[in-house]
């Protein structure tokens, strides 16, 4: 093998790796680690993240960013848990929210489309904020609780001992996997993020494709919210404060670059799940607040390192 | 070259409201930390209703968007002063932080009154709010009444650096030191937020499985907690104690699910803060300290707070 493939495995294993040595170290110290209940809870701790990332992925593929997903996850939550409240059929008011979800994530890449936004950055920073606020509007600044079973035992059971959250974020990564990768919407977005300029002029719809990865995003959010709300059995507007952040790490962990045009959903939920390790990893371990801190600002900045190392070594 | 004319349209589109105001009344600006949870809209509410009475005093509330944000609480702080308000009452989000805005606003001739956080700011007027120690002691009290003289419990405080919340944590350690057999095991942050309060609890049930009571600085992550102890099917079997007794705890105390809380007096801060803003304003004096009182929630009495 040459060395530049060398390199190029190394640099699509170095996700894997780094969970693999995490594992090993949180093994090594913690009894209560390397145990089925303990794995299990990690991959249903992780499945909101991963869900957001999957849709960040989609996104951050075409070299943009979509900072409201957060928010779009607290509506949503909002939103589901009024509808459930207010006696409405449980496939009805997912599909409500489903619906809400990918109409805020269209209405994103509308912004950046057709206003003609300079950067995603902008358009999603302001959606961030006005979905937060409608979300405390709507539920009158206080949680909503109290979801019918009906609702929850789907999203928030187990089937043959896997949660279904985890069977949820399973199908998700399927689809938009193969969305990404066998369909020409895929190849687009790809084709987009790495160099828009040269997509457009090879006859690329470059806004229609946009608008379609701003929507996938907000679906994946609003997704996310159903696995959230069936797990605190509730709706509450603070739900998701941040979790863009979370998400956007967990991609970039998961050997995305923030360039665009490169980007696996293995490598998204690797990512989700090496953050989701590493905070079970410091509860059990017992570290302080300030040190929790501290780790995780040090792991986001050193896989953003790796990602700019890659990048100048493909110059 | 196009004039810029959006801040043109902005500008004329934040005056409009204001358009029929009647003449000037004398502002008072409550800030609190955060308009997120039922603990400030009760809070505002005793303000608004004490406001109310004093027809020629304004009350202006705002809030910045989440707890954690004080450089926003700083913003407003000193939009309220620079505005000239005859006096501010505020929650600090950061103790420290907010401080030279206080010095600011008090070498304006504007008295601060502090409600629901304390702050080591010599020149403020009076705190008035709950003794958050205390509050945390009752909760202790109300563990060890739970689970017995003996056995492990945990900790779940809020952020960190949180003034309120960490004395919570501190009169509760202390409390509990008083009963040497009962042994806090662990002490992990939830952020006051209640997706984290779930998430630490289920892995401290997985790194000391054989806790007896978890206390939670407040009910966001109190009930987080309890989510994860329903999912283990420990219902019973773990004392859960949270601060605030905001009404869905209550519901959940009495429900079983939670085993207590400790009730603050919100809507008592609202209104003494406004009562003393009024009175520093026209000259009066007021107490330094005015504790507006805890009570420590269970089965016992929880209906009341469940309304």
């Amino acid at each position: 093998m040459s060395r530049a493939g060398a390199r190029i495995l190394l640099g699509r294993l170095a996700p894997l790796l780094g969970l693999v040595i995490l594992c090993v170290v949180l093994a090594l110290t913690s009894p209560h680690f390397l145990t089925a209940d303990n794995l299990i809870n990690v991959l249903r701790q992780s499945s909101v993240n991963a869900l957001l990332a999957l849709g960040q992925l989609v996104v951050i593929i075409t070299a943009g960013i979509d900072l409201s997903i957060g928010s779009i996850l607290g509506v949503s939550s909002v939103v589901l848990a009024m509808l459930l409240r207010a006696g409405a059929p449980p496939l009805l008011a997912v599909l409500g929210t489903l619906v809400l979800g990918g109409l805020i994530g269209l209405l994103n890449g509308l912004l950046l489309t057709r206003l003609k936004l300079p950067h995603p950055f902008i358009s999603t920073l302001g959606t961030m904020n006005v979905a937060r606020g409608a979300a405390m509007i709507l539920a009158g600044g206080v949680p909503i609780s109290g979801l019918p079973e009906g609702f929850r035992s789907p999203f928030n059971g187990d089937l043959f001992g896997v949660p279904a959250a985890v069977i949820v974020v399973g199908f998700a990564g399927v689809i938009v996997h193969l969305l990404l990768e066998r369909t020409v919407y895929g190849r687009d977005l790809f084709a987009i993020g790495g160099n828009r300029e040269a997509a457009r002029l090879a006859g690329v719809p470059v806004s229609s494709r946009l608008e379609l990865a701003y929507t996938v995003c907000g679906l994946m959010a609003a997704v996310a919210s159903l696995v959230l709300a069936a797990r605190m059995n509730s709706g509450f507007p603070l739900a998701g404060t941040g979790a863009e952040l979370d998400a956007i790490a967990a991609v970039i962990i998961g050997g995305a670059s923030f360039f665009g045009g490169v980007g696996t959903v293995s490598g998204t939920l690797i990512g989700a799940l090496f953050i989701g390790l590493l905070r079970n990893g410091l509860n059990l371990l017992d570290v302080s607040a300030y040190w929790q801190m501290i780790v995780i600002g040090m792991v986001i900045v050193a896989a953003v390192v790796v990602d700019v190392l890659r990048a100048r070594q493909g110059d | 070259m196009k004039p810029p004319l959006t801040p043109i349209v902005l500008s004329l589109a934040l005056a409009f409201p204001g358009c029929n105001r009647p003449p000037e009344k004398k502002g008072i600006a409550l800030v609190t930390k955060a308009m997120d949870s039922e603990f400030w809209l009760v809070l505002a509410d005793g303000a608004r209703a004490a406001a109310a009475e004093h027809p020629d005093y304004e009350l202006v509330i705002s809030a910045p968007d989440r707890e954690i944000n004080v450089d926003q609480q700083v913003s407003i702080l000193e939009n309220q002063v620079r505005r000239g308000v005859k006096a501010l009452i505020v929650d600090p989000a950061g103790t420290a932080q907010v401080n030279s805005t206080l010095e600011q606003a008090v070498a304006r001739g504007i008295p601060v009154v502090l409600i629901d956080t304390d702050a080591p700011f010599e020149k403020k007027s009076t705190y008035i709010g709950t003794d958050n120690a205390k509050g945390g002691s009752l909760a202790a009290i109300g563990m060890v009444a739970a689970v017995g003289a003996t056995g492990d419990v945990v900790l779940i405080s809020g952020v960190p650096g949180n003034e309120s919340q960490d004395a919570r944590a501190r009169g509760f350690l202390d409390e509990i030191a008083k009963t040497p057999r009962i042994k806090v095991v662990a002490q992990q942050p939830g952020n006051s937020e209640r997706q984290l309060g779930l998430t630490v609890m289920e892995n401290l049930l997985t790194a000391h499985p054989n806790i007896k009571g978890v206390f939670a600085t407040n009910d966001q992550m109190a009930l987080g907690a309890m989510e994860a102890v329903e999912a283990r099917k420990l219902r019973g079997k773990i004392a859960i104690i949270g601060f605030d007794a905001t009404k869905e705890a209550a519901s959940a105390i009495v429900e079983g699910k939670l085993t207590g809380s400790v009730a603050q007096s919100p809507r008592e801060m609202g209104r003494q803060g406004v009562l003393a803003a009024i009175a520093l304003a026209e000259g009066r004096t007021v107490p330094r300290l005015i504790d507006t009182g805890t009570e420590y929630v269970d089965a016992k009495n929880a209906a009341k707070y469940a309304k």
